[in-house]
């Protein structure tokens, strides 16, 4: 409790000090040198016609047409409703169970976490055991259905790809993150 | 308020009153300089590289979506300027690897005494995140400085809302782990 306590207490002091670092002030002359390169244009007539469209409207209401133009349109929404309502409610997606195994025959990681896009990335929400008689890291997991991307943190600091991952996807940046695909209830062990 | 405001001004621009740009460019100049200053280390080449996103900004304002906010489509085309900037100094590099055990780099690992000795304060924790690599570094800037929406990052740095979670969880974690060893994980 302590250390989750002293966890976020650091974070709120890097998201502080993110938020009110200090700035270096631009050179003074810096919107001078900008507007001295800049070309004055000719609008376009396509650019004079988006500009007539999406200049503001003002648009006066006045009772005698309005209240009739509003009943008509309630009528109309409940009528469109009515029609496409649904017979029957569907609930919330049903979770499928997944199990995440993280080979490590010598227990040489001191800890590790499943991140991933289902728990937002945070370590301390999936963290894994270690099982002597499988020789691995586990941890299970209830996924909704769909493709969830994750990885193992290893020890804290080491960001880990499944090996046994079906798939994998580029982050953005150069790593790649496996790829989980869960498609109903049936049980799923990567 | 703000963006109705701006929307008027970037309605002026398009009708041909280039001054009205000028409202743009103080409000802006400041985030875009530091960015800059950050993404190349010098004053004169960040100052030579804010007047380029500008400009580009000025000649592709027709292509600008009115419906969106301003500065982040300002600060995508300027984040553009600075990498091209990079590319052509030879300081884009990026290291396609398979192995876990490099996805973790060197300087951010755990230097053990340091992490006990050291305590976290603000200007640390600033320095911290100044060093760390831009792609991490940035993604808190927008996050927590600027207030821009996840998926207004996810834009600005051209990839998905998933990966730009991961930064901001990535260079958080990066930060504290210099200071607490990873022991609160």
């Amino acid at each position: 409790m302590i250390e989750k306590r002293n966890k976020t207490h650091m974070e709120d002091v890097i998201i502080n000090a993110v938020q009110n670092g200090p700035e270096v002030d631009p050179p003074a002359d810096l919107t001078c040198r900008i507007m001295g390169r800049l070309h004055p244009k000719r609008p376009s007539l396509w650019i004079r016609l988006r500009m007539w469209f999406l200049r503001p409207w003002v648009v006066t209401v006045r009772p005698v047409t309005a209240i009739p133009a509003m009943t008509l349109a309630v009528a109309l929404l409940v009528l469109g409703f009515v029609a496409v309502r649904e017979p029957v409610e569907k609930g919330a997606p049903e979770l499928a169970s997944v199990r995440f195994v993280l080979h490590d025959a010598g227990m040489h990681a001191r800890n590790v976490s499943v991140v991933g896009s289902f728990n937002h990335w945070r370590a301390e929400r999936s963290v894994m055991w270690y099982s002597p008689k499988a020789k691995a890291w586990i941890l299970e997991a209830q996924l909704p259905p769909g493709d969830h991307e994750y990885l193992f943190l290893v020890n804290g600091t080491q960001f880990v790809p499944d090996p046994n991952a079906p798939m994998t996807s580029d982050d953005g940046f150069g790593h790649r993150n496996s790829i989980v695909f869960v498609n109903g209830t049936n049980e799923q062990a990567l | 308020m703000k963006d109705k405001r701006e929307a008027e001004i970037i309605r002026k621009i398009l009708l041909g009153d280039v001054q009205a740009y000028g409202v743009l460019v103080r409000e802006y100049q400041r985030p875009v300089y530091n960015l800059m200053l950050r993404m190349t280390g010098d004053e004169d080449t960040a100052a030579d590289l804010a007047q380029d996103a500008f400009v580009r900004a000025y000649e592709r304002l027709a292509s600008f979506n009115q419906r969106r906010r301003f500065f982040p489509w300002l600060y995508t085309l300027a984040l553009n300027v600075a990498r091209d900037w990079g590319r052509r100094e030879g300081r884009d590099r990026h290291v396609f690897v398979e192995d876990a055990a490099v996805l973790v780099r060197e300087q951010d690992r755990l230097d053990e005494p340091k992490a006990v000795n050291d305590r976290l304060d603000g200007a640390k924790a600033f320095a911290a995140v100044m060093e760390l690599d831009s792609k991490y570094r940035e993604a808190l800037i927008l996050r927590y400085r600027h207030d821009f929406s996840m998926q207004e990052i996810a834009e600005t740095l051209g990839i998905g809302i998933s990966a730009a979670k991961m930064r901001l969880s990535r260079g958080l974690d990066m930060v504290r782990q210099q200071f607490d060893g990873g022991a609160n994980d």
